[in-house]
Parts: structure tokens; C-alpha cells; sequence
């Protein structure tokens, strides 16, 4: 495993292909309070050298989909829909942290939101909609 | 070009020359619809692109909207870079192995510094997400 820059932190286990692809991401805490983070390096940024919209956004999904697992007992779910709204840019080397936030589960519906920071400052805020498969 | 994947026509574009479009893709860049007023952009499903469930995961989706939609905000407002302010997304149906799966972004308004966007992601017939977003264009103060 590749030198993380935060202490404390573990491996967060993933499922997801994709996840898998464009991580590795981390984690800290138990359930239901895990947080999670991942450095942005090369893979990540566009052409300006900050990072993608398009991995914030995976990140996003991942971290919040761990935190509706955590909601949930690990219910099957998928995402129905994801605000985002982009801060500040960040850029390869620095760490990236979120603690997601559950505003309301409901019997078919999850609601997640979470703020991304790095350095204590927030550069990226989601909220996501989760449907709990099997639950009209 | 030989190299392409199955699905993307021979007048596609690379559209993803470095950086996390090129890791995520190929990604490619179709012809205009509606007399240029459809911008159009694909890829070809592979197996890193799935989730555990074998759908295509949203991360992904939601990466091609933004390069889409960023493009296309170029495009509108002749700036050599445009930056997301914030979008989003409905995950409307399942991209699945075998797909080809295009963007179509219209833009809705464009001001002096911003680019207002809509766009559907689809798989043949079949819709898989769509999106609403705000670009900001850059350079501008």
C-alpha cells in the first residue's frame, strides 16, 4: 500500500470496479461516523492540472454511498440523484476529506449530503438522493 | 483508426488527450445534431467502468457529463477553459457492458461569464442520465 500522507487512516474496502480504478480511497472512524479521504495524484487532473469535476464526483458517490451502506445495514441502494457544487480547485498532492452527513432515511430513501475539504476548507459540497432497492 | 472501440463510429474525434478523460476513456467527441445546436460526445463501455452491480457506475456517467458539458461551454463561449460551478444529475436508467453511451448538451444561456447547460446521456434508445449545469466562463474577472 502506497504512503498516505494522513495518520490513522486505513484502506477503505471497495466493491466497484471503477471505484477500484480511480482510487484508492481511505477511511477513519466506525460506523455510522466513518469519514473518508483519498490524495489527489496525476490520474486525476484535467489539462489545468486541478483536479476533474468528474472524480470529485466519483469520490462523491463512493463516499456517500458507503455512508448510506453504514445507514442502512448494507442494503442494496442506488444513487437516483446527485447535486454538486464546486468551491475551489484543488490540486495533485493535496488530501481530500469528507465526513458525510445523513439528513433523513426513509423506507425506500436515503438523503446524504457531504462538504469536501482539504485543509479544513470546503472546495466541493454534494447531496445525493439514494433508493433502497426492493422498497417502493 | 483501427484502434477504436466497437460502437464508436469512424468520423468520432479523441476527445480525451491527457489527464483523468484519458485514464477514464477514450472519450470521443461525434458530430453536431440539430445544426450544431446538439454537441455530441460517446464512450465505450469497458470493464473498468462498471459497478459491482454490472452497470455502469455513476462516477462515470456524471464524468462524461462534465467533460460534455465543460467542452461545449468552450465551444459556446470561445474561452480556452471553462470551469464547473455546479451540476446536476438524475440517473435515470442503467448503462450496461456493451453500451455506447453519448452525451448530448444543448446549452440553454450564455451570459459574459457564465454558460448555462442541459444535457441527456443515452444508449441507443434508451436514457441513462440527465443533467442541468452552470459553467463559469474563465478569464473572465
Amino acid at each position: 500500500m502506497s504512503a498516505f500522507p494522513l495518520p490513522g487512516f486505513r484502506e477503505t474496502a471497495l466493491v466497484d470496479p471503477f471505484e477500484i480504478f480511480v482510487g484508492p480511497i481511505y477511511e477513519q472512524g466506525e460506523p455510522p461516523a466513518r469519514s473518508f479521504a483519498f490524495l489527489v495524484d496525476e490520474r486525476h487532473v484535467n489539462m489545468r492540472g486541478v483536479i476533474h469535476g468528474g472524480m470529485l464526483m466519483s469520490f462523491a458517490d463512493a463516499a456517500l454511498g458507503q455512508a448510506v451502506w453504514d445507514a442502512t445495514e448494507r442494503a442494496p441502494s442506488v444513487t437516483l440523484n446527485m447535486q454538486s457544487q464546486f468551491l475551489k480547485p484543488a490540486k495533485a498532492g493535496e488530501v481530500i476529506q469528507v465526513k458525510p452527513e445523513l439528513i433523513r432515511r426513509t423506507r425506500s430513501f436515503v438523503f446524504m449530503r457531504g462538504d469536501f475539504q482539504v485543509a479544513g476548507e470546503t472546495v466541493f459540497a454534494a447531496t445525493s438522493v439514494w433508493k433502497l432497492l426492493g422498497q417502493d | 483508426m483501427s484502434d477504436r472501440p466497437t460502437g464508436i463510429p469512424p468520423e468520432a474525434e479523441l476527445a480525451s488527450t491527457g489527464g483523468f478523460n484519458k485514464y477514464i476513456g477514450p472519450l470521443y467527441r461525434l458530430p453536431d445534431a440539430e445544426e450544431g445546436a446538439v454537441k455530441r460526445f460517446a464512450f465505450a463501455v469497458a470493464d473498468k467502468h462498471m459497478n459491482g452491480a454490472g452497470t455502469v457506475h455513476g462516477g462515470m456517467l456524471m464524468s462524461l457529463a462534465d467533460t460534455a458539458m465543460s467542452r461545449t461551454s468552450r465551444l459556446a463561449s470561445g474561452a480556452r477553459s471553462c470551469s464547473t460551478v455546479s451540476l446536476n444529475c438524475d440517473f435515470v436508467g442503467p448503462g450496461k457492458p456493451g453500451d455506447t453511451i453519448e452525451a448530448r448538451v444543448r446549452v440553454t444561456r450564455r451570459s459574459r461569464t457564465l454558460v448555462f447547460l442541459s444535457a441527456e446521456l443515452v444508449a441507443g434508445e434508451r436514457t441513462l442520465l440527465v443533467a442541468t449545469g452552470l459553467w463559469r466562463i474563465a478569464g473572465e474577472v
